[in-house]
């Protein structure tokens, strides 16, 4: 029978070093989520469905295993843990005083192609803070990223930062139809200059905001990319945004931690839900990236609370391809079953020893 | 050190000439050699080939940070890749063909039959007119599949015309216009931003230029 020979398609076993090494990086970056005073929350592996489609928003819900019970709800595995959390801090967490700051590591499941070492149920591992708005909160969540690479010995590691007010307040001026909308966001997304060439072409827009649209592509890199950009916009919005990540790249120069921060103008990806700053982190030795973030200021309301939401969240699997955690496996001392040796294996594991009896 | 991955096959003499263009050329005859990978002479590219359709998984996965392709390859692949530029070459069409008289689809036939190496492509361009599709997955010779009564339809890309023709088939539709394109890996184009910039820089010049004249 082949359910008892074979495995399904998108999951995965670990097994000895890899299983320790898993739970060595969880440790590692949940010390870190600890040591900024968040605290865990154990969510349910599933929910009603409609509560990740609020998170999740167009497109990936068909990602989402989807399931119905015997009173003919429509539930759903969790394809992400952010929506759990925002809807358990606005419902069960009410009265809880604000900021709340909360950490999770699991496992989630999306109907999507393995790639990149991540299989279709895997780890993640990372944190959300509602009720505070404002650069302090997007810096203190860019800043426990940082730790966590440092903690787990990855020196080699960039944050690109972007923001969806950057792209938002421009587009506000602009206002397309939803059609053409989505196929400029998607030439931006591949960042197809070809493709946004002939898009340009087709469209009647003043050369100005042509060549704004024309520059979004490029505008990444450090400090002169914001000046770069200043120099091109006017409305308040893109311009807000733009403060705002000045200010936060300000403080990054001033902890040194600069070099690890790429301002990215031209990233437009990401969930629905995202409001604010919006970041993914590389590394070079990966192709694809292992975490990503960003603030959700509308996430929370639509489960009834107007709140203030910023989190981000590492792919475990991602970094165990890169990450090397020292695993110490403790030297056990190792009692013959014989005679007396159950008493010597008790008195030794009395003592903190690892045992393991000869059998 | 930027490793690019280019499609052995009917793309590989024009990549490598706007390689060449672009002053990342190579001791030795890459299109006759035997080898699989080469470092260009200025130390700083490194070129792999592999089959067309490989291009955009070695990319994807970034043991290849860039890599040129055709857009029917690239578009077939679904892979996640940065695509900032259609090169001016490689232009071909990717159609539906059939022997003479034969339509898109037929009213009395419930399902159409379309052998292709496109699957994706061809799902979802038959799906989005409504028309049942059994797919007939080959790997080559696709327009031998009508003449031996596989299937009425492919879907295959067509240069000239020419093979179609001697096999007596005609182009119903065409689904797209393709011609090389550059990809680059996500990760790559931030972590190697410089390069990757300069490198796109320089062959964005040498496409404008080409097409101008």
């Amino acid at each position: 029978m082949k359910a008892f020979t074979q495995i399904p398609p998108g999951t995965q076993i670990l097994i000895g070093h890899a299983a320790r090494r898993r739970r060595a990086l969880e440790r590692t970056i949940c010390s870190v989520f600890e040591g900024w005073s968040y605290e865990e929350i154990v969510p349910p592996i599933f929910d009603y469905y409609d509560v990740f489609i609020k998170g999740m928003g167009t497109g990936l819900e068909e990602q989402i295993y989807r399931f119905i019970d015997r009173d003919g709800n429509i539930l759903a595995l969790r394809p992400e843990f952010t929506s759990l959390v925002a809807k358990t801090v606005v419902t069960r967490l009410n009265k809880a005083p604000r900021p709340v700051r909360l950490y999770y590591s699991g496992e989630v499941l999306r109907f999507e192609k393995p790639k990149g070492g991540r299989q279709r149920e895997f780890a993640q591992i990372g944190i959300e803070h509602f009720g505070s708005r404002g650069k302090s909160a997007d810096i203190e969540i860019l800043l426990i990223a940082v730790e966590a690479f440092e903690r787990l010995g990855i020196a080699d590691f960039q944050i690109n930062l972007g923001s969806v007010d950057f792209f938002g307040g421009i587009m506000d001026r602009i206002s397309l139809p939803e059609g053409q909308l989505r196929e400029l966001k998607e030439v931006l997304s591949l960042k197809d200059q070809s493709g946004l060439e002939a898009f340009l072409g087709r469209l009647s827009l003043e050369q100005r905001r042509k060549d704004i649209l024309r520059a979004i592509p490029h505008l990444t890199g450090g400090r002169d990319v914001i000046t770069e950009a200043r120099g091109m916009i006017r409305n308040d919005r893109s311009i807000q945004a733009l403060d705002h990540l000045e200010e936060i790249y300000a403080v990054f120069e001033r902890l040194k931690l600069a070099r690890h921060l790429t301002i990215d103008l031209g990233e437009i990806q990401g969930f629905d839900y995202y409001t604010g700053i919006l970041f993914r982190a590389y590394v070079p030795q990966l192709g694809f990236e292992v975490a990503n973030g960003g603030r959700y200021d509308g996430l929370p309301a639509t489960f009834g609370e107007d709140l203030p939401a910023v989190g981000f969240s590492f792919s475990v699997d991602r970094l165990e391809q890169i990450a090397t955690p020292k695993l110490k496996l403790s030297e056990a001392d190792v009692a013959d079953v014989n005679g007396e040796a159950f008493d010597r294996a008790l008195h030794l594991r009395q003592e903190g020893k690892a045992v393991k009896l000869c059998l | 050190m930027l490793v690019i991955a280019l499609a052995k096959g009917r793309l590989l003499d024009k990549s490598l000439d706007l390689l060449a263009s672009a002053g990342i050329r190579f001791s030795e005859d890459v299109s006759t050699s035997r080898k699989l990978i080469f470092d260009a002479q200025d130390g700083k590219h490194r070129v792999v080939l592999v089959k067309p359709a490989d291009v955009p998984t070695y990319v994807e996965y970034g043991a290849a940070d860039a890599g040129i392709a055709g857009l029917d390859v690239v578009l077939e692949s679904r892979a996640d890749l940065v695509q900032p530029l259609a090169l001016n070459f490689g232009r071909c069409k990717l159609a539906v063909a059939a022997p003479a008289g034969v339509e898109l689809s037929a009213s009395e036939d419930p399902t159409v039959q379309v052998a292709t190496k496109y699957p994706h492509i061809t799902m979802e361009y038959f799906n989005a007119r409504g028309i049942p599709v059994e797919l007939i997955y080959l790997s080559g010779s696709i327009e031998l599949a009508p003449l031996l009564g596989l299937a009425d339809r492919i879907v295959d890309l067509v240069e000239s015309g020419r093979t179609l023709k001697e096999n007596g088939l005609e182009i119903v539709e065409v689904i797209l216009e393709s011609s090389a394109r550059l990809v680059v890996n996500r990760a790559s184009y931030q972590t190697k931003r410089a390069e990757v910039l300069k490198f796109m820089e320089t062959l964005n010049q040498l496409t404008s230029c080409a097409s101008s004249t």
